[in-house]
């Protein structure tokens, strides 16, 4: 089932061996995913190439309709590698959890809250540079003054929370999915069969809700990071 | 002590969720209603709503399972 976390020391940093070879196989997943999904393209697109169309077009479609469209180009690859990667993250630790010597070795790198908030930071600082480099620097930290200079402290508040709830949101959910599915099996194994025969049913319609719930919170993580983009680099008419 | 703290917020969890889930999916569930056209887009935005609201009760069940056992 797996144990605690895998951490060790390296030039005076923790680091994180559960982070590491689960980020590196999900890469690993992803890529040959993609790329086996991509090869012998045709101008009629059949089987794999469609089901590869349809995910680029699912992703266009929300950056699209977030942003002005003279825009929205720019940031549809952005919203699709990271659609992809944090649904097969998401989804991972509910078909792989592998643990050696009593720590964690394979579980969803998304049940980890390093690991959200680093994406929910990657994606706030891109925020920022979009805005500076659709306003300037100085126009860009002016739109903090906007309508009034007394919003400013109820800006920078928002930009906060909204990093915040950004990367707490994903971990949570993921989180607590997990967790829960551990201490079902821990009640599958804590009487013998009656016990078994009680939780089997629980934990098949748990893992089927955790499925569908890591699927929304890819979707919803995607449509954030377009809609706090756009709201950057969109100028009020 | 760590059981009930989890208790009460496990509650407050279910609470919240249960209330904020159920007026936006009733909104939605009121809005196919008057225009079935708009389904589709209607649904996209509800389930970007939910994973929203749910954002606090999710944090508030982790913190349950973290006070669970002290």
């Amino acid at each position: 089932m797996g144990g605690d976390a895998y951490t060790f020391k390296f030039l005076g940093l923790m680091f994180n061996w559960t982070n590491l070879i689960s980020g590196l196989v999900i890469f690993v997943l992803v890529f040959c995913l993609l790329y086996g999904l991509s090869r012998k393209l045709q101008m009629k697109p059949k089987g794999a190439q469609n089901l590869m169309e349809w995910m680029i077009d699912f992703t266009n479609g929300i950056v699209r309709g977030q942003m002005p469209a003279n825009e929205a180009p720019h940031y549809n690859f952005m919203a699709f590698v990271l659609f992809v990667f944090i649904l097969i993250a998401n989804e991972f630790g509910l078909i792989f959890q592998f643990g050696w010597g009593g720590h964690e070795l394979l579980r969803s790198p998304t049940a980890d809250p390093i690991i959200t908030m680093t994406l929910a930071l990657v994606i706030m600082t891109l925020t920022h540079f979009a805005g500076v480099a659709r306003h300037g620097f100085v126009g860009y930290l002016k739109t903090y003054c906007t309508p009034y200079t007394a919003m400013l402290p109820i800006n920078l508040f928002e930009e906060f929370s909204n990093f915040l709830t950004l990367g707490l949101r994903l971990f949570g959910n993921i989180y607590a999915g997990e967790l829960l599915l551990k201490l079902l099996a821990q009640m599958a194994f804590s009487h013998g069969i009656p016990t078994m025969i009680v939780s089997l049913p629980l934990e098949v319609v748990w893992q089927g809700f955790s499925f569908f719930i890591g699927g929304v919170q890819a979707y919803v993580f995607v449509t954030l990071t377009t809609v706090y983009i756009s709201s950057k680099v969109s100028t009020e008419e | 002590m760590g059981a009930i703290a989890a208790g009460i917020a496990a509650a407050g969890a279910a609470i919240g969720a249960g209330i904020g889930n159920g007026v936006v999916i009733g909104s939605t569930i009121e809005g196919t209603a008057r225009q079935p056209e708009l389904g589709g887009s209607l649904r996209g935005t509800m389930f970007l709503g939910v994973g929203l609201v749910e954002a606090m009760p999710i944090i508030s069940i982790v913190i349950a399972f973290l006070v669970m056992n002290k």
